[in-house]
C-alpha cells in the first residue's frame, strides 16, 4: 500500500530548514512518497516516520523459500488478487501426506507412489513437489528421514515439541517446514524453526487465534512464516485463505502476507473426486501448499494443467519447446507440418491432427510464443527462422519424407521457404486448425506435394543462390539494378521542414506491405500506388512517412533503395522511417537518403533480439525508434524503464545524441488491455521527465473498435499522451479528427503560434 | 492488535434469472459477493448444474433419468446433429425432439445449438415457439445472430436468451448491450462467456470470469451483471486426457477416471471464477460438483 505524501508530512519536523535541498518539508515529503528522494536525506526525520516508510515500501506478501537444493520451492510473493491485474508469481505446490500412525509398509508404498507422478508439460516438470509428514513421537524422525530421502521439500507437522525438535534436527539441511506453532507452544516452536533457519507454519482454532500467534512470532523477530488456513470445514478454509490474501494485498496488513497451507484430506474423507474439486478451487483461490490424500495421473493431468494456465503471466504467453513432435505414431517417412511455439496454437493444431489419425511430424519453430500471423509480422517467423529450425534439429537427416506443410496464414512465405529448403516440397496447409481433419482426409497435402515435386522436376535446376549475410553491400550494383526513378506531379509537395521545430512529429503509417495494394506494388516495383499513398499522407500533413517493406528477404536492399529514392525524389526529400527487420535493407536505404528535412528513422530496435538496430542507427547517424520491450510486452513501468535505460546506455556508448532515440512505450489495444492504458501514459511521462523523446503506434489502442469510433479514441489518447510529453506518433495522417487534435495540442503546448486558421497550416 | 476481518459485500448484485417453471424452477445469480465468498454476505441462490443430453436416440430416456440423478438441477439438450456440415438434422426434427425431452422431464430446459449461426437462430426460435411458457434458455445468441434470436426466443416467445462471446469481455458487454437495446429484458439474459478445459488455455477463461464479476460488482456495470452459464463437458470431453484410450497411454490409467477428473477440475474452476451454472455430462462428476457446491454454501 502506497504511503501518501501528506502522511509523511505529518511526521516530518515541519521546520522548512532546506537542508535536504527542498524548499519546504511538504515538497520533500511529496518527493519521498513518489520515490524520488530517500527519507534518510532529511537529517531531522523521526524514527517513527522512517519505520512507517520502510514498512510501507515492504512487499505486501512475503516470499518464503522451503526445501533445499533441487527441492527448493518458492512460495508467496504475490502482489495482486487477480491474475489479470498483473500476474501470479509463485505457483502453488502439491504435497502428499505420510503419518506416524501408518504401517511401515504403507508409508513405503505411499512414498513410492509419489515418484510415479513425474512428467513434463510445456517445458515444466510436473511432480509432487513436497511430502507432508505428520504425527507425533519418535517415529516422526524416522518418517522425516524417509521423506527427505525422496529429494522433495518436506513439511513436518506436529504439535509435539520434542518430536518436532528431533525431526527438524534430523533433516535440517533439507530445509523442511515446521508446521504446528500455536498460541500455546509458539515460543518453543519458534526456537526450533529459528535455530534451523526454516519456515514455521502457524496453526490455530480460528483465524483470530492464528493472527495473534503471528503477531507474537513477528514480535519475536520471526517473519519466515506460513499460515495453516485449514479450518473446521472447507467453507472456513476458503474464508481463511481469502481473508489472509485479501487482508495482505488489498488492506495492506503484512501480518497476513504469508503463504498458505491447505490440508484437503480432512474434508475429502476418502472421496478423491471431491478432493480434486477442492484442489481446483484452491489452485485459483490462494492456496500455496495444497496437501492431497493421494495424487494419481487422472488427478494430476487436469490439476497441473490448470495450475500451469493460472500461473502463466498474462503478458507472456505459454510457449512449447521447439522441435519435432511425431503424432499418431509418425516416423521418418511421414510428412512435416510446421507451426509456431505459441502454446494455444500448438494445442489446437496437435488436437486436430490427433483427431485426423494421420501420422504427421509436427515441427515447432521458435517464434517467441507468438501466434502465426503476429510472429510473421514481427519477423519472428520467416524463411530464415524456419531454415534455422531445420538446421538446429537436423530435420533433413531425421525425416525422409520431403513434404513440408506450412500454415495457410503465411502462404506468402512459400516461395522463400522453398528457396531456402530446395529439397523439400513446400505445401500450403490450412488457415485454421479446425480445417485440418478435412485437409488430411481429402489428401490435400499429398496432392499439393506431388504438384510441387512435379513442378520442380519440370523446372530447370536453378542455381542455388549463395547469400553471404555478412558480405558488404555493393551499393553501385544495387543502384544499377533498380528501375529508373521518374518524377511525377502528384499535385502536392512536401514543404521544407525546420528540423529543430518542437512540433509534434507524425509518422504516416500507410505505406505498409500488409496492404495488398502496396505489397503488389513493392513486388513489382510499381511506383504509382506508393506515390498515391505518399501524396495523400503529405497532403494530410504527415511529418515523416514510414516505409514498411516487410522482411523482404530476397531483395531488401534493392527494394528499400528504390522506395527511398522514389519517395524523396518525388516529394522534395520527404523524411522517412525505414521499417523492416532486414538490416541490409535499412543500410542500403540510408545510403541513398537525403537528410534535408530530417534524419532517417530506423524503425525499430527493442531491448531484446532487435537491440542491434541501435548499432545500425548509430553507425548511420540515424534516429532510432526504441521499443521498450524485449520479447513480449513489458509487464510494468519498472520493466519498461529498465528496457529504456538499457537502450539509452547502448546508444550513448555508441556516441548517439539522446534526442535520436525515440522511445516507444508500446501502445496497447483497449479491447483486451484496457487496464494497462494508464501504465503506457505514465511511461511517456517518465520518458519526458528524463528529457527523452517518445513515439509509438498510437492507433493500436483502437484496434478492433468500430471504424467510426476509432478516430475519437485515437484523438482522445493523443491529447492525453501529448499532455504526458509524447513527442511523436506513428499514425494514419488521413484521419482528420486525429490530425486536428494534434495541431490543437501543439497550440496549447506552445509549439506553434496561434492564428485563427491554425488548422489549415 | 487483534484480527478484524474486512468483509466485502458490494452495493451491486448479479442479476437473478429464473429458468423453468413450477417446483423445479431454478434461479441463478442474485448475489453481491464474489463466488463462494459466503463469509462476505449470505448468498441466496447456489450454483446450479445441468446435465448435457446429446441428441441421439437415447435423448428422451436420458431426460427422464435426469430427474432422479444426484446433483442435476436442469437439462441441457445439445442439438449437435443439426449442424449443416454434419448430420444436418432438420429444424422440424429438432423441435420434435425438444418437445419430447421437455415432456419427459419437469426440470428446466436449456437448448444448446450446433454453432452454425443461421441454423441455430431458426432452431432456437422454432423451439421457443413450441415450448412457449416453459421458460427455457436458448444457448446461445451470438454476435452474428443475436437480432433473430433476441427478437424470436427473447421478445416473441418470452424465453431466456443466452449471450455467447468467446472469452472476450468487451464482446460480452457489447452483446448484452445490443440485446438490451433490442428490447430483451436484462433479467432475461444469461451470459456464456466462453470456456476451455483445464490446461488448455483456461487462463483466458479464468481472467474473463474474474473481470466480468469485478465489473458487475465493483464497478456496478449493469451490462455485465447477467449471471454466467458455462458449458464444461463440451470442452473437457474433447481434450487428449479425455479421449486417449488406456491401451495407448497405459501410464495415464483409466480413461473413465481421466474424463471424470478433467470435468471436475474444469467445472470447479469455472464455479470458482464466477459461473452461476455449469453444464456437465458424467454422473460421477456431477455428483462431485454438487457436493462441492453444497459444502461451500
Amino acid at each position: 500500500m502506497a504511503v501518501k505524501g501528506l502522511d509523511i508530512f505529518k511526521l516530518s519536523p515541519k521546520t522548512n530548514c532546506k537542508e535536504c535541498g527542498c524548499p519546504t518539508c511538504m515538497a520533500f515529503c511529496m518527493k519521498v512518497a513518489q520515490g524520488a528522494l530517500q527519507i534518510e536525506q532529511c537529517p531531522h526525520m523521526s524514527d517513527e516516520a522512517k519505520a512507517l516508510l520502510s514498512d510501507a515500501t515492504a512487499p505486501a506478501m512475503k516470499t518464503i523459500k522451503i526445501g533445499a537444493g533441487d527441492a527448493e520451492l518458492t512460495l508467496g510473493g504475490e502482489t495482486v488478487l487477480y491474475r489479470h491485474e498483473k500476474t501470479f508469481v509463485s505457483k502453488n505446490v502439491f504435497a502428499v501426506p505420510v503419518c506416524t500412525s501408518m504401517e511401515d509398509a504403507d508409508v513405503d508404498a505411499k512414498l513410492e507412489s509419489i515418484k510415479k507422478i513425474d512428467y513434463e508439460r510445456i517445458g515444466e516438470r510436473e511432480y509432487i513437489e513436497s511430502v507432508f509428514v505428520h504425527g507425533e513421537g519418535d517415529k516422526l524422525v524416522e518418517l522425516a528421514k524417509k521423506a527427505a530421502a525422496l529429494g522433495r521439500a518436506v513439511i513436518i507437522e506436529t504439535a509435539d515439541v520434542d518430536a518436532a525438535k528431533a525431526a527438524v534436527e534430523a533433516i535440517k539441511e533439507t530445509k523442511p517446514v515446521l508446521v504446528g506453532a500455536t498460541k500455546d507452544n509458539y515460543a518453543a516452536m519458534n526456537e526450533i524453526a529459528t535455530a534451523a533457519g526454516i519456515a514455521l507454519g502457524v496453526c490455530g482454532d480460528s483465524i483470530e487465534d492464528i493472527y495473534d500467534t503471528i503477531k507474537a512470532l513477528e514480535d519475536a523477530g520471526n517473519k519466515n512464516l506460513i499460515i495453516n488456513v485449514t479450518g473446521a470445514d472447507i467453507k472456513e478454509t476458503l474464508k481463511n485463505a481469502v481473508l489472509c490474501r485479501r487482508g495482505a494485498i488489498k488492506d495492506g496488513d503484512k501480518s497476513l502476507g504469508y503463504p498458505s497451507l491447505v490440508k484437503l484430506p480432512k474434508f475429502a474423507k476418502g472421496d478423491l473426486h471431491l478432493q480434486t474439486a477442492f484442489a481446483s478451487l484452491f489452485t485459483l483461490k490462494y492456496g500455496s501448499i495444497i496437501v492431497m490424500e493421494n495424487m494419481t495421473m487422472a488427478e494430476a493431468l487436469p490439476l497441473y494443467g490448470l495450475r500451469q494456465n493460472i500461473y502463466t503471466d498474462p503478458q507472456k504467453p505459454m510457449k512449447v519447446e521447439p522441435g519435432i513432435y511425431p503424432l499418431n505414431g509418425a516416423g521418418p517417412d511421414d510428412p512435416i507440418l510446421l507451426t509456431v511455439d505459441f502454446a494455444l496454437t500448438y494445442f489446437l493444431v496437435t488436437g486436430e491432427i490427433e483427431r485426423s489419425k494421420v501420422p504427421v511430424n509436427v515441427l515447432i519453430t521458435d517464434a517467441s510464443g507468438m501466434s502465426v500471423l503476429t510472429a510473421w509480422a514481427a519477423g519472428k517467423f520467416s524463411s530464415s527462422t524456419v531454415k534455422k529450425t531445420f538446421d538446429d534439429f537436423d530435420v533433413a537427416n531425421k525425416i525422409n519424407n520431403r513434404t513440408l506443410i506450412i500454415p495457410g496464414k503465411v502462404a506468402v512465405m512459400k516461395g522463400e521457404i522453398a528457396d531456402k529448403l530446395p529439397d523439400w516440397n513446400v505445401v500450403v496447409g490450412t488457415r485454421e486448425a479446425v480445417e485440418i481433419v478435412k485437409y488430411f482426409k481429402d489428401g490435400e497435402h499429398i496432392k499439393a506435394a506431388e504438384a510441387a515435386a512435379a513442378q520442380k522436376a519440370d523446372a530447370p535446376k536453378a542455381e542455388a543462390k549463395v547469400v553471404d549475410e555478412n558480405a558488404p553491400l555493393d551499393f553501385d550494383k544495387i543502384a544499377a539494378s533498380i528501375p529508373e526513378i521518374k518524377v511525377v506531379d502528384m499535385g502536392v509537395q512536401y514543404k521544407t521542414r525546420n528540423v529543430e521545430s518542437k512540433k509534434f512529429v507524425t509518422i504516416g503509417e500507410r505505406i505498409h506491405c500488409i496492404s495488398p495494394t502496396i505489397k503488389a506494388a513493392m513486388d513489382n516495383m510499381d511506383p504509382e500506388p506508393i506515390l498515391k499513398r505518399a501524396a495523400e499522407q503529405i497532403a494530410a500533413g504527415a511529418t515523416y512517412l514510414d516505409v514498411n517493406i516487410g522482411p523482404a528477404e530476397s531483395n531488401g536492399p534493392e527494394l528499400m533503395t528504390w522506395a527511398v529514392k522514389l519517395l524523396q525524389e518525388n516529394f522534395n526529400n520527404v523524411p522517412l522511417a525505414l521499417d523492416t527487420a532486414n538490416k541490409k535493407a535499412i543500410e542500403a536505404g540510408i545510403k541513398v537518403y537525403n537528410r534535408e528535412n530530417g534524419k532517417p528513422i530506423v524503425n525499430s530496435a527493442d531491448a531484446g533480439s532487435r537491440i542491434d538496430n541501435i548499432n545500425l542507427a548509430a553507425a548511420n547517424d540515424a534516429i532510432c525508434i526504441a521499443l521498450c520491450s524485449a520479447d513480449g510486452i513489458a509487464k510494468d513501468n519498472e520493466e519498461r524503464m529498465a528496457h529504456c535505460h538499457k537502450m539509452l546506455d547502448l546508444g550513448m556508448s555508441l556516441g548517439m545524441d539522446s534526442d535520436d532515440l525515440w522511445f516507444d512505450p508500446l501502445f496497447l489495444v483497449v479491447k483486451g488491455m484496457q487496464d494497462k492504458q494508464m501504465d503506457v501514459l505514465n511511461a511517456i511521462k517518465m520518458f519526458a521527465d528524463e528529457g527523452l523523446k517518445s513515439t509509438g503506434g498510437l492507433s493500436n489502442n483502437s484496434n478492433g473498435a468500430p471504424k467510426e469510433v476509432r478516430p475519437i479514441m485515437d484523438s482522445a489518447l493523443v491529447a492525453m499522451a501529448m499532455m504526458q510529453g509524447l513527442t511523436s506518433a506513428i499514425v494514419n495522417p488521413c484521419d482528420k479528427r486525429l490530425m486536428e487534435t494534434i495541431k490543437s495540442c501543439d497550440i496549447f503546448k506552445n509549439n506553434e503560434l496561434y492564428s485563427d486558421s491554425y488548422l489549415d497550416m | 492488535m487483534s484480527f478484524e476481518p474486512k468483509l466485502q459485500a458490494f452495493n451491486s448484485s448479479v442479476n437473478a434469472v429464473t429458468l423453468g417453471t413450477g417446483d423445479k424452477a431454478i434461479t441463478i445469480g442474485g448475489q453481491n459477493v464474489m463466488p463462494f465468498y459466503t463469509f462476505d454476505n449470505a448468498v441466496e441462490n447456489t450454483q446450479k448444474i445441468g446435465l448435457e443430453i446429446l441428441d441421439d436416440e437415447n435423448a428422451v430416456e436420458n431426460a427422464k433419468k435426469a430427474e432422479s440423478m444426484q446433483g442435476v438441477d436442469f437439462v441441457c439438450l445439445h442439438l449437435e446433429s443439426a449442424d449443416p456440415n454434419g448430420a444436418d438434422t432438420s429444424v422440424e426434427d429438432c423441435v420434435a425432439l425438444a418437445k419430447a425431452v421437455s415432456e419427459a422431464t419437469s426440470l428446466p430446459l436449456v437448448i444448446m445449438g450446433c454453432k452454425a449461426v443461421e441454423k441455430d437462430a431458426e432452431i432456437f426460435n422454432k423451439i421457443s415457439e413450441a415450448l412457449e411458457g416453459k421458460n427455457i434458455l436458448v444457448l446461445s445468441a451470438r454476435e452474428e445472430n443475436y437480432k433473430q434470436v433476441g427478437a424470436g426466443a427473447g421478445l416473441a416467445y418470452g424465453q431466456k436468451v443466452g449471450a455467447e462471446s468467446a472469452v472476450d469481455i468487451n464482446l460480452a458487454k457489447q452483446l448484452n448491450t445490443m440485446l438490451s437495446q433490442l428490447g430483451v429484458d436484462d433479467k432475461s439474459i444469461v451470459m456464456n462467456a466462453g470456456s476451455a478445459a483445464a490446461g488448455y488455455g483456461y487462463e483466458y477463461v479464468a481472467s474473463t470470469l474474474d473481470r466480468i464479476r469485478a465489473a458487475a460488482l465493483q464497478q456496478g456495470d449493469a451490462q455485465l451483471a447477467m449471471p454466467i452459464i458455462t458449458p464444461v463437458s463440451t470442452e473437457s470431453w474433447a481434450v487428449k486426457e479425455s479421449l486417449m484410450p488406456e491401451e495407448e497411454m497405459p501410464e495415464w490409467g483409466s480413461l473413465d477416471e481421466r474424463i471424470i477428473e478433467m470435468e471436475i477440475t474444469t467445472a470447479a474452476a469455472a464455479l470458482t471464477g464466477g459461473s452461476d451454472a455449469v453444464i456437465m455430462r458424467h454422473p460421477e462428476a456431477i455428483k462431485t460438483i454438487a457436493a462441492m457446491i453444497a459444502a461451500l454454501n
